[in-house]
């Protein structure tokens, strides 16, 4: 509730259309959990006790209709990626992908001889954060999300946009 | 897979699902509930570690081989500073066998705690997922207080290891194991003879010794199978013959022998055997030496082939390295015990429902990091 | 003042021959660091000499003791080769493998599972190795016993071109998915194997990955698969 702290008295709420629906998108993202390697474990270890994801309100969905955010952790390789493309699609809009760790940003160590690996996953699917590190900690990952409601916050999903 | 009679139905269990092995897909033949044929389909992770290993220097390697199995990355780097040391006839000095043996069996620990919570998970049981994870972080702490990394360690070198203990490090493990020996009481009364969880697990998926040895599986998984077979007693590398720890077989305690809760129940007990071996390699412990001594300059093993076999919690790691004489690999094979273990998922899920089979594949406890290498 | 000296080159020339040279490199006088370095050859060479005169020694035991220096290897050698004569190539055998002719080798891993001296019931891990841009393809098998604890190793050549061996899937189930996985990054067939297909790479994939000459593709399902350094310095 940072926007709105302090500024209003007496049961009025004047705020601009755009911060609210912001606000109410962002906070509470659910998770489409696509761990693939390693840095699965560390979203794991993120999700669990001592590094809460359900207190930025986010919670693993297994289904990707049930989904807002899609994790992809981990190394994407080419028999995989035409999945990953198809379970992109499968999601409801509006969706946003967060890229954990180097395999997914750019293929990560495997980027020299890996004939089977993909060089990032945003050659099949639009990325909006990534989070780096071999596996990043999972106070990396949280910053990510946060970097992740900012942009959210800061949309402006009602006004047309020009093509 | 044959031919489909008219009756059963392909069921796809995709690569992306919540069961948290990794991305592992299962081709599944089933009449109504019950499972006639799984093939399970992998690849899908398949870096190219072995073309990776011909194109690094043998240094170059160990982080590689960390990120194969992710969940134990000691256990990895060690088979394969053991199998070069072989190769190179290098000698390390007793404070390096001991900080190994002390990293590798709190490694197991680690691995063997993820494991057992992800297959409650699997099976319906939330709690025990989080009790887990609360005590792996403090194993995960141990660890990053001595190198620094919380997953993927780069740890044990060639003749020695890279950082040496901090100050601090055994009042720290002790510590550790004063708080964590309590708690497999704590677990054993939550999830292993509670009973919904006997009712999924005992008799479910039995796996005979025969078969197991056919297939190759090894560790917990023949263990649980009443094969009394451990590197770490019969084939003993490193220092482990200066240890005294008992290798626990399943007996078909609540069920037969070599079903699902044996192979759980093991796991259970190797935690408190692997406590006893921490618990003496501290005492022991040399207090000077030189972690760095005897790493070589330049690694150049003499042109030749090694095949050697150390005990991963999953079962018998073994890598096979032919050398040429040059910087790099001529040839490195990583022989995982999880590929074996995940090849027998076909004989033994016949004939069980679908629900079942979940229970069947969590208890094999798979890393597909290894799989695919 | 030459005592001390005398001492620290001794010293230096000890832990040399250990193998570590720092204690050498490290002597700040160059006189003395040179003359350390002297003195360390004359004692490497003083070694190599006393080495040679032990050796008549040693030879002459082992003509007497050669039965028991002989590895497991050599044992499971002859025993194959008095069942099957002309299959074993006891000139490239050595004390590590066994290198065989590929025809009778199923007969062979059978006689090895189920002979009473030998029984190999684990078959342990397979090997495709690729020996070299024109020679043959090797395949390569480890096996154990559970019961008499022993190890072998066993070594099969097939050329480039012609790349067939027999499988012994039926034998050990294992070899089933360690088959597929040689065939899959070598291109080496296995005769009998009942679905010979790809396991780890998609199954549209080209090419033989492990191969020394292997060229990776362009792109696979309009994907590029070489990473792109656009943009790079």
């Amino acid at each position: 509730m940072g926007v709105f702290e302090n500024k209003f008295q007496d049961n009025v709420v004047v705020a601009s259309l755009d911060k609210l629906l912001g606000w109410a998108r962002s906070t509470s993202p659910w998770f489409f959990q696509f761990g693939l390697a390693c840095c699965a474990i560390e979203m794991m270890a993120t999700a669990a006790s001592r590094h809460d994801l359900m207190r930025i309100g986010m919670i693993p969905r297994s289904s990707p209709r049930q989904a807002d955010v899609m994790i992809v952790a981990g190394t994407v390789t080419l028999k995989m990626a035409l999945r990953v493309k198809k379970l992109y699609e499968q999601m409801a809009n509006p969706k946003y992908v967060i890229s954990m760790g180097s395999c997914a940003t750019s293929g990560g160590p495997y980027w020299q001889h890996g004939y089977h690996v993909l060089k990032g996953v945003d050659l099949v699917v639009p990325v909006d954060v990534y989070v780096p590190g071999c596996p990043p900690r999972p106070e990396a990952l949280i910053e990510g999300l946060l970097k992740l409601q900012e942009k959210i916050q800061s949309e402006r999903p009602l006004t047309r946009k020009t093509a | 897979m044959g031919i489909v009679k008219g009756d059963q139905m392909v069921l796809n269990i995709g690569p992306q699902h919540p069961s948290t092995h990794g991305v592992l897909r299962l081709k599944v033949v089933t009449d109504g509930e019950i499972v006639s044929d799984i093939e399970p389909i992998i690849g899908y992770l398949h870096r190219c570690f072995e073309k990776h290993c011909e194109n690094s220097t043998y240094e170059q390697v160990i982080p590689f081989t960390d990120r194969c199995d992710y969940i134990a990355s000691m256990n990895n780097n060690f088979g394969y500073v053991v199998a070069m040391e072989k190769l190179m006839e290098i000698k390390v000095p007793d404070r390096v066998e001991y900080i190994r043996i002390i990293m590798a069996e709190l490694n197991r620990i680690a691995s063997h705690l993820l494991a057992l919570g992800v297959y409650g998970l699997d099976v319906g049981a939330f709690t025990p997922f989080l009790y887990m994870f609360r005590d792996r972080e403090r194993i995960l702490d141990i660890f990053e207080l001595t190198c620094g990394a919380r997953l993927l360690y780069n740890y044990m070198w060639v003749g020695g290891v890279s950082h040496d203990l901090p100050v601090g490090f055994v009042e720290t493990v002790y510590g550790f194991l004063d708080y964590f020996e309590p708690k497999l009481k704590e677990y054993n009364e939550i999830l292993t003879y509670n009973k919904i969880f006997i009712e999924r697990t005992a008799d479910v998926g039995v796996l005979p010794p025969e078969v197991a040895i056919s297939y190759g599986v090894s560790g917990p998984n023949l263990r649980g199978s009443g094969v009394k077979w451990d590197l770490r007693k019969d084939e003993p590398y490193s220092i482990y013959e200066r240890f005294d720890f008992d290798v626990p077989v399943g007996e078909g305690t609540v069920g037969t022998t070599g079903d699902c809760w044996d192979r759980f129940y093991v796991r259970m007990l190797e935690m408190t055997e692997s406590a006893k071996i921490l618990r003496q390699a501290l005492k022991d412990l040399p207090q000077d030496g030189d972690v760095h001594q005897a790493i070589p300059k330049k690694i150049r093993p003499p042109k030749g082939s090694i095949y050697q076999r150390t005990e991963s919690p999953r079962g018998d790691l073994a890598y096979y390295i032919i050398s040429d004489g040059t910087p790099q690999p001529y040839r490195l094979k990583m022989r995982s015990p999880a590929f074996t273990a995940l090849s027998v998922l076909n004989e033994i899920s016949r004939g069980w429902m679908l629900s079942d089979v979940i229970a069947i594949l969590g208890s094999l406890d798979i890393v597909l990091g290894e799989i695919d290498r | 003042m030459t005592d001390n000296l005398e001492q620290l080159i001794k010293e230096a020339v000890e832990k040399a021959l250990e193998g570590d040279m720092d204690a050498v490199n490290n002597i700040e006088d160059r006189v003395t660091r040179s003359k350390a370095k002297a003195a360390l050859v004359k004692a490497k060479r003083e070694a190599a000499k006393e080495e040679t005169e032990a050796n008549p020694d040693e030879n002459s035991n082992d003509s007497s003791d050669s039965k028991q220096d002989k590895t497991t290897n050599e044992h499971i050698a002859e025993l194959l080769i008095q069942q099957f004569p002309g299959d074993i190539n006891k000139e490239l055998s050595s004390q590590e493998h066994i290198q065989i002719q590929s025809k009778k080798w199923l007969v062979i891993s059978t006689f090895l599972r189920d002979d009473p001296s030998c029984l190999f019931d684990s078959l342990q891990c397979i090997t495709g190795v690729d020996l070299g841009e024109e020679s043959d393809l090797e395949v390569r098998y480890n096996l154990h016993s559970m019961t008499h604890r022993h190890a072998v190793e066993i070594r099969i050549s097939c050329p480039r071109n012609k790349a067939k061996v027999p499988s012994v899937e039926s034998i050990w189930r294992i070899g089933d998915w360690f088959e597929r996985e040689t065939y899959d990054m070598y291109g080496i067939e296995f005769e009998g194997h009942r679905d010979l297909k790809r396991i780890l790479l998609p199954e549209d994939w080209e090419g033989w990955p492990l191969r020394k000459d292997y060229e990776v593709q362009e792109t696979y399902h309009g994907i590029v698969v070489q990473k792109v350094k656009e943009g790079w310095e």
